[in-house]
This record gives structure tokens, sequence and C-alpha cells, in this order.
């Protein structure tokens, strides 16, 4: 609690939660969803690839997805620090965020399998069956880890 | 900032309430001729013309909802003849949706296959005369509103579809949550889509040729989808959340905007031209067109965030 107390007492975290300045608290919300839209957006279509859709496209164009997702993952943490620093006492105590958290946690590691797999495995025809359950994987526990973020500003005070 | 007030809206309303009408009107006539001459190309015209008519008629739904805020209290205007104006125009909106959803898909599958379905092609005909019929309707009844004296009829302000679908977004305890949260998964899917299509257009995945990243866009169309549906029963639930708010101004400016990038990006020849080659390139105004596509649909997303904040929504 004492250091939920210290991180929301910082000028920073301070600034974010209470200035009416635009740049404070909206803007850094609206990049943390901009950043959810490419993060969960690009991950969405390398899993509908492996899943058949538009086959026409080798596998091997899709290492783009991979800069995306890392650019965007980093523009997401850095915005979702800020935004838990804003009200560290109400997020670290909160059970749904925690589940928030395990889900982005839980979504953001199929990334390392399926990474894996389309850099080893060049343009060749058919997924197999492994790779394909990370996609569902990928697809459902984004899903999830959306909802349940969303559902964060009815669950928990806003 | 202007926000839908500062703007006339009901002269906007006035001009713009015959886009539905007519435009369906337009799109009925040059199918008609197409079936006759079995013009395929004047067909595909009416197709993207009723897609346009779709699109455009987001601004006169909003701009009609925005002025009967600004009327209901003014006198020798009857609420009721406006509730059930809106009411029909609802109706309208929702068949020409339809219609240009279908004939969306017909368009899509005319570029990749070189004709347009036939099942398609006629769904969207009668899918456009339905909306026709509803919007003369509509039509109509907005011309009653000027006249109390014959728009009596006895219904009580709650028995309307809107106030219906207010009650249900705004007093259910699921509804503007779950609505949210699809709205929140359906932009994801639609960033994909269009990211991925948008960054070959500007030469990322050379190799790919451009009927591939083609074959994506109805996922992108059903994220889009998902955003329309939801974004709607935001609107038509709480009106007054967004008619004088600056941002849901701009967020409709620029729907508008994506809306006819996204139909160029469903037919546009270039990349096909008979040559679907990887290695295509794509010229300078189509490297734009994509700045515009990708740039419009961050402004989309920045002024739905900024609904609570510079407007005064939730």
């Amino acid at each position: 609690m004492g250091l939920l107390n210290w991180l929301e007492m910082l000028p920073l975290s301070v600034w974010v939660h209470e200035s009416p300045s635009i740049w404070a608290q909206p803007t850094v919300m609206t990049f943390h969803t901009m950043g959810m839209g490419v993060l969960v957006g690009a991950c969405w279509i390398l899993d509908l690839r492996l899943l058949g859709v538009s086959r026409g496209i080798p596998l091997s164009a899709f290492r783009w997805v991979f800069r995306a997702v890392g650019i965007a993952l980093v523009v997401n943490v850095i915005t979702g620090v800020l935004l838990f620093m804003a009200r560290a006492t109400l997020w670290g105590t909160a059970f749904p965020f925690l589940i928030k958290i395990l889900l982005v946690v839980a979504s953001a590691s199929t990334v390392v399998p399926l990474r894996k797999y389309v850099m080893s495995h060049g343009d060749t025809g058919d997924v197999d069956s492994r790779a394909r359950m990370w996609a569902m994987l990928s697809i459902a526990a984004w899903a999830a880890a959306i909802t349940s973020g969303r559902l964060l500003a009815y669950t928990v005070a806003g | 900032m202007p926000s839908i007030v500062s703007v006339n809206v009901e002269h906007l309303h006035l001009i713009s309430n015959h886009i539905p009408t007519i435009g369906t009107v337009v799109v009925l006539v040059l199918m008609t001729i197409a079936f006759f001459r079995k013009d395929e190309g004047l067909k595909l015209v009416g197709l993207e013309i009723l897609f346009a008519v779709a699109v455009l008629t987001l601004p006169v739904f909003i701009s009609g909802a925005a002025a009967f805020q600004k009327l209901r209290t003014m006198p020798g205007i009857s609420s009721n003849a406006i509730r059930l104006h809106q009411d029909v125009a609802i109706y309208g909106f929702v068949w020409l949706q339809i219609a240009g959803f279908i004939g969306w898909v017909a368009l899509w599958r005319a570029r990749r296959f070189g004709r347009a379905p036939k099942g398609l092609t006629i769904a969207s005909f009668l899918l456009t005369i339905m909306s026709l019929i509803v919007m003369g309707r509509a039509a109509n009844l907005g011309g009653d509103i000027h006249h109390p004296e014959i728009a009596g009829a006895a219904t009580t302000a709650t028995d309307f579809l809107q106030a219906k679908i207010s009650n249900i977004m705004v007093n259910s305890p699921w509804a503007w949550p779950s609505s949210e949260t699809v709205h929140f998964l359906g932009l994801s899917l639609s960033f994909g889509v269009l990211l991925t299509i948008n960054l070959r257009i500007l030469g990322a995945m050379k190799k790919v040729p451009f009927s591939a990243v083609h074959r994506l866009l109805p996922w992108g169309m059903l994220g889009f989808g998902l955003n329309f549906i939801t974004g709607m029963l935001f609107f038509i639930g709480q009106p007054g959340q967004y008619i004088d708010s600056a941002p849901f101004y701009w967020k409709i400016v620029f729907l508008v905007v994506a809306g006819a990038n996204f139909l160029y990006l469903t037919v546009f020849r270039k990349a096909w031209a008979g040559n679907d080659s990887p290695n295509w390139q794509a010229p300078g105004i189509d490297k734009a067109m994509a700045y515009v596509s990708m740039f419009s649909w961050l402004v989309v997303l920045y002024c739905g965030r900024m609904l609570p904040f510079i407007g005064h929504s939730f």
C-alpha cells in the first residue's frame, strides 16, 4: 500500500490524473487505445492467415506484424504504466484489474511461439495444427483481454 | 471548434434529407437500365452509388436527430410527429444500410471474379426498393412535422422505437458496457485489416499481389459493421450526449471520408489491371490515399476516445 501511495503521489502521476490539460489523461488513454488497435489488429490478421484466410499471402510476408506488435506493445506499456500510476491505489488493489493484466500477459506471450513459427517456416503450404492452436488461442486471449480491459470502466470505479 | 449545434442542423437536414430518397431512385434507375442493356459496368456504378448513398445517409440521420433536439421545445412543432418520423427513418436507415452492405459484398466479389454475382445484385436491388419505400414514408412523415393538426395520433412518447432503444441502452446494466466492449473488439479487427492493406499500398509486403490483401477486406467490414451497429445504439440511446459535441462532429466527418476511401480500396483497378502481379508498386496518388485512409481512421478513433473529455458523453 505504501508503494502504491508513493507511486500515486509522484508529480507525474498527479499530472496525469488531475491536470485539466487534454494532453494528460485523455491523450494518454487515446494512445493506449490506438496501441491496442494496432497490437491486437496485427496479431489477429496473422492469426487469421494461420487459420487459412488469404492463403495467397506467403507467411514470410507477415514479418512486419512483429515489428508493429513490438512498437504498439512499447506504446501500450508506457501509457499503461502512466495510467496505472495515476490511480495506483485504485488499480493496484482491484481484482478485475489483476485479471486484465494476466490476460494481456497471456495474450502477448502467444506472440512468442507464433513468431518462432513464422520465422522458421518460410512460405510452405499447410500450417501445422500446433500453430493453428496458438493462433486460435491468440484470437481468444486478445478478445478476453480487451473485454476485461474495457469493462474496468464499469467494474472498478473509473 | 464547431460542434453539430453550431451548424444550422435544421437546414443541413432539410438539404441532405433528399439523399436517401433521390439517391435510391438513381440507383434503381441505373440498375434497371443495366439489367436491360446487360451492361456490367453500369451495374457496378449503380452498386457504387448505393454504397455512397448508404454512407451519406449517416450524416442525414445524425443531423435529423440533432435538429429534433433543437426544435423540440419550439411552439408549433409536434414532438410526436417528429418522433414518428424518426422511428420510420430508423427503419429506413437500417434497410438502406443492409442494402449498402450487400451491395458492397457484390462489389467486392465483382473485383475479385470479374462480375457481380447475380444473387447479391438482385438482393441489393430489392433491398434498395424496400429502403426507398420506408424512406419515402419517413420523408412524408417529416412533412407533417409543421402540421401538428394532422399529427394528433394518440401515442405516448415512450411507445416510440427510439425511446425503447434508449430505455434498454440506459437502464440495462449490460447493454452499454457490452456494446462498448464489442466496439473495441471491432475497432481492433478493422485496424488490423486496414493496416495490412494500406501498408501493402505503401510498399510493405512487396512480394504479395494486391489481390491477396484485398481478400481481407470483408474482415475489415465485419469489424466496421460491429462498430457501426454498436455506435448507432449509443447514438440512438443517448443522442443528447453526442449532438453538441465537437469531437463527435469531426468523427462523423472523417467517417464519411474513411467510407469513401473504403469504397476506393474495394473497387480500384490499378492493382489488378489484368496483371495482378507481385511486385506491384502503387502510384503516388494511391499512396496518398493510403495515408488519408490511415489518418482518417486515427482521427475517428481519436475523436471517439475524446468524446468524454472534449465532449461530455458517458
